[in-house]
């Protein structure tokens, strides 16, 4: 059930990805979501999608485990498509027209964009941050550029710290949660049959014993913290400084670049 | 000389509840290896955190290396000097790569970033573990999670290690790996070692047995001289190890065999001459 959930799972490696400073990651993610969200038109999407592959190939992350990340996501895909499909309208004449279904040309567009949209974010932010970040880095990240914000009294580190353990603990929970699934199954439970509501209810049976069993971890992580030592982010050093090195700049450069090659080449569409 | 020292030591979860510890005293001393045995409930995991200071006493005293735990300004001293291995390898990691979690201890006493590479390499090469180094922790057995979290203790360069029943929820491969790691951390780093267990075969490699019921020492010695008692042991519902327990029975028929007989080959060779003498007579 829970088996195919690869998010917040960091694949080690020695990619140029993987070696670039997480901060620069995080600055470009942000960049990419705008490419991501802001290409209008066929030359921008093409762009955009060449960023994505290329992306894709420098995290040395093997094709059939990016495309097993993308399928528990397949329904949402489709619907969404689907949605765009049937109802949007205008844009002249319905291409297609069957009872009260009609289909536009600006409905294939908006389906197809929403399809490329919706792959894209998914395959592009996991290659750059999920994949590529160990869960600690990418907190140190977040650390680092919100530092600034320590100034006015918001707690980033326990924020940081927060993240970093709920990601470590992600993988643990799951197969928590598929052991009792099991054990709840051989005691007869039934999760697959029945209307939606009694399909929800089955499911409390599974969440009570996952929180009790979260909150008792909870609270034996932070005797086990305190015991080496932790209190809290004053005084702390860190085992990896990040460094942003030339190649890391250039890598951001590009990524901006594709944004203002979008801009361009949107603009460049509506005028023809 | 004497590390940690418990003095009239009491201790309970409610005031309304009787004390899971009473009036308990206990001296344990540098570089020694003790294990602490005891039944369900009896108070040893509760004493373990006493004795580390995640919990205060509420009468009496705990002095690790002549500080008193009570003293909330020294605890991250004594946290220092004397680390912990808990009973479920999953909830002790913090950090999902290997050597992260292991840099975890170093990074909050706020050392150098060379000395902590060298300590966290130093750490794993101890635990065997040095190619993990990049592992993700969540993929990892349970007796490999465990030997991570002694690294991640190691690493803080700690004088003493109480292990909370640290193998109770390993498979007999892992549980053989940390015992021997316990073994080696003793015997060749000179680290003080207290174990908490009710798994005899552990005890047995300990120097010196503590054995408690109710919150209280009801037997205190090396495991030759505590093994010897089984009536006593069956008593506070503890078993001893099983080669002992055989030739105790054989005892109870009359049998003319030694006491404190804890290792198989040892026991081994006392019945073969136990019936080479039967043949003979």
């Amino acid at each position: 059930m829970l088996k195919d959930v690869t998010f917040g799972q960091y694949y080690p490696g020695n990619s140029l990805l993987h070696r670039t400073d997480p901060r620069i990651k995080m600055i470009m993610m942000i960049e990419y979501l705008v490419i991501i969200l802001m290409a209008n038109s066929v030359p921008a999407v093409l762009l955009g999608m060449g960023l994505t592959l290329f992306l894709m190939v420098c995290s040395g992350v093997r094709f059939s485990v990016l495309i097993k990340s993308v399928k528990p996501l397949i329904f949402v895909l489709i619907f969404t498509a689907v949605i765009n499909l049937f109802f949007t309208a205008g844009g002249g004449d319905p291409l297609v027209q069957l009872g009260f279904i009609k289909i536009y040309k600006q409905g294939i567009r908006n389906a197809v964009m929403m399809l490329i949209r919706l792959l894209s974010l998914v395959l592009g932010t996991s290659v750059l941050i999920s994949f590529t970040t160990s869960p600690l880095e990418l907190t140190d990240s977040i650390e680092s550029l919100l530092s600034p914000l320590k100034k006015i009294g918001v707690p980033v580190h326990e924020f940081a710290m927060m993240m970093s353990i709920a990601l470590r603990f992600i993988p643990t929970l799951i197969e928590e949660t598929n052991k009792i699934i099991s054990a709840q199954k051989s005691r007869c439970a039934d999760f697959e049959s029945g209307n939606i509501i009694s399909r929800v209810k089955a499911l409390i049976p599974i969440l009570i014993p996952l929180f009790v069993s979260a909150v008792r971890r909870a609270e034996e992580l932070a005797d086990a913290m305190e015991c080496r030592c932790y209190h809290g982010g004053e005084g702390r050093t860190k085992l990896k400084v990040m460094k942003a090195s030339a190649s890391d700049y250039v890598f951001l450069f590009c990524v901006t670049a594709v944004i203002v090659g979008i801009v361009f080449l949107n603009k460049i569409y509506f005028l023809i | 000389m004497s590390f940690i020292q418990a003095r009239d030591l009491s201790f309970s979860y409610s005031p309304a509840e009787p004390n899971v510890i009473n009036k308990l005293n206990l001296t344990i001393e540098k570089g020694s290896f003790v294990a602490v045995l005891g039944h369900n409930g009896c108070g040893k995991s509760t004493l373990a955190k006493l004795l580390c200071g995640i919990l205060l006493p509420a009468s009496g005293k705990v002095l690790v290396d002549g500080l008193d735990t009570a003293h909330e300004e020294k605890s991250f001293e004594i946290r220092k000097k004397c680390g912990m291995i808990f009973q479920n390898p999953d909830n002790q990691l913090v950090a999902s790569v290997v050597e992260e979690d292991i840099a975890f201890a170093p990074e909050n006493l706020g050392l150098p970033r060379e000395e902590i590479r060298k300590r966290v390499d130093s750490a794993l090469e101890t635990v065997g573990m040095t190619e993990y180094a990049r592992h993700a922790t969540y993929k990892l057995s349970g007796g490999q999670k465990q030997r991570i979290a002694i690294a991640g203790v190691l690493a803080m360069s700690p004088e003493c290690i109480i292990f909370d029943e640290a193998t109770s929820m390993l498979d007999p491969n892992g549980r053989k790996e940390i015992t021997a790691a316990m073994k080696r951390l003793n015997k060749e780093m000179g680290i003080t070692v207290v174990t908490i267990t009710h798994y005899m075969n552990e005890a047995v490699e300990a120097d010196r047995i503590v054995v408690m019921n109710q919150g209280e020492i009801v037997a205190d010695g090396t495991p030759e001289e505590i093994f010897t008692q089984v009536e006593k042991l069956h008593s506070v519902a503890l078993d001893v190890p099983q080669v002992t327990e055989l030739l105790y029975l054989l005892e109870k028929d009359g049998a003319d065999t030694p006491r404190g007989v804890l290792h198989a080959m040892d026991a081994a060779e006392v019945i073969t001459k136990l019936y080479k003498n039967t043949r003979s007579d």
